[in-house]
């Protein structure tokens, strides 16, 4: 006799199982990337208010906390448009309050890497990104997934 | 024979006026020393022979001594430029109060600091700002009014150190400063841009990267590296901070108004 429970963990498995066959060949995705980028979000709405905390706490502590108001957004990729992680912003408070998110544009030349970390009032990550002006990064989060 | 003796002779009280000028200059130095009080050690931070500051709890992961180092650090710099008794103010902080010169935070109180001297956060950060002033010899610019008398000016005759150990009530009420301070207006909305190295404070100043930051002209400049400090939050992830500071070393001497903007870094194998 199947419980009830059984058979919804036995569902989420194969529901699971079978976004990643249809997802990983098809669309370049893996299972693991949806899943991350999931728990990303999750991670990021239950404990931003905490973290903030917890880094202004940290700077303060050795005296190099920043003049200014700060909180923690999500890191979102541009193109691909999940969360890849968190970010604390700082500055003029009217301005941090606009901030929805940190976009995040990845760059090469030749053999330097450079991450452009755009805050900006929207939390969608397509088009050019709108900067929220008088607002910079001051840590970044990543998140173990 | 002489006159053989008479040009040394002069020399040497030329050089002994010059030692003398040179020692009186200094005595308007900062400094700071390990001392014992009340049975504990305890970092104190001074100006000339006078004791500004006692600070007697770690904070951060510095010692008392090393926390009074950075605060000297802080007040030397501060002090090598013109300042005014106005400039030497206190305002709120993140969970307590700092003392500033200008923008300049020279030290911050915590409520653990302020138990250690029996006194609240505000009372102590505006006794040690009374005491540079007074150390320094400031004048203060608006004397308060006439129902009260200003700041005791005259130094204890017992040679012990001015106001530092006295409940922090006398001080509190001598200044006459009721009014909540605001928080120094930081301008955050600066465009100038450079590219400065990121250098890892858990890795004694390796560098390990670059980082664009982005602020008021006159602050960016000030900016000669990007303190990155590693922290985990609940093994749930690693934070790394990012601190514009003045100096590559570790201790973490911010420069406000200012952020990062991007940051990069060279690979150096391929896999």
């Amino acid at each position: 006799m199947i419980t009830a429970k059984r058979a919804i963990a036995v569902s989420l498995i194969f529901g699971l199982l079978a976004v990643g066959l249809v997802a990983a060949p098809g669309l370049g995705i893996a299972l693991g990337d949806i899943l991350r980028v999931g728990g990303v979000s999750w991670l990021v709405s239950q404990y931003s208010d905490e973290i903030d905390s917890f880094l202004t706490s940290a700077l303060g502590e050795r005296e190099a906390a920043a003049l200014g108001a700060t909180k923690v957004v999500p890191i979102l990729s541009l193109g691909g448009g999940g969360y890849i992680g968190a970010a604390q912003v700082v500055g003029n408070p009217e301005n941090v309050e606009r901030v929805r998110a940190v976009i995040q544009v990845e760059g090469r030349f030749g053999d330097f890497r450079a991450k452009v970390l755009v805050p900006t009032t929207t939390d969608q990550a397509t088009g050019s990104p709108d900067r929220a002006r008088g607002v910079g990064v001051s840590a970044v989060i990543e998140f173990r997934i | 024979m002489g006159r053989r003796l008479k040009v040394p002779m002069v020399l040497v009280a030329v050089l002994f006026t010059a030692l003398a000028t040179a020692a009186a200059l200094s005595s308007a130095t900062v400094s700071f020393q390990s001392a014992e009080r009340d049975g504990a050690r305890v970092a104190e931070v001074l100006i000339g022979d006078t004791v500004v500051m006692v600070l007697r709890t770690s904070a951060g992961g510095y010692s008392p001594v090393e926390r009074a180092e950075i605060v000297a650090n802080r007040l030397r710099s501060a002090m090598g430029e013109e300042m005014e008794a106005r400039e030497v103010a206190v305002y709120p902080v993140t969970s307590g109060q700092g003392v500033y010169v200008g923008k300049q935070l020279i030290v911050a109180v915590y409520q653990t600091e302020a138990d250690a001297h029996k006194a609240t956060p505000t009372a102590l950060a505006e006794m040690w700002r009374d005491n540079i002033i007074r150390a320094a010899g400031l004048e203060v610019a608006e004397p308060p009014a006439d129902a009260k008398p200003p700041m005791e000016e005259a130094p204890p005759a017992d040679g012990k150190p001015p106001a530092e150990e006295l409940p922090a009530e006398e001080p509190v009420e001598a200044t006459g400063e009721a009014t909540p301070e605001a928080e120094p207006a930081i301008d955050w909305t600066g465009t100038a841009q450079k590219w400065v190295p990121i250098f890892s404070l858990e890795t004694e100043g390796a560098y390990v990267g670059a980082a664009q930051i982005a602020g008021p002209p006159s602050q960016v400049d000030q900016v000669r590296g990007v303190a990155e400090l590693r922290l985990n939050f609940r093994n749930l992830g690693r934070i790394y901070a990012y601190v514009p500071v003045r100096t590559i070393s570790t201790n973490l001497d911010r420069v406000q108004g200012v952020s990062v903007w991007a940051t990069g870094d060279v690979q150096l194998v391929d896999f």
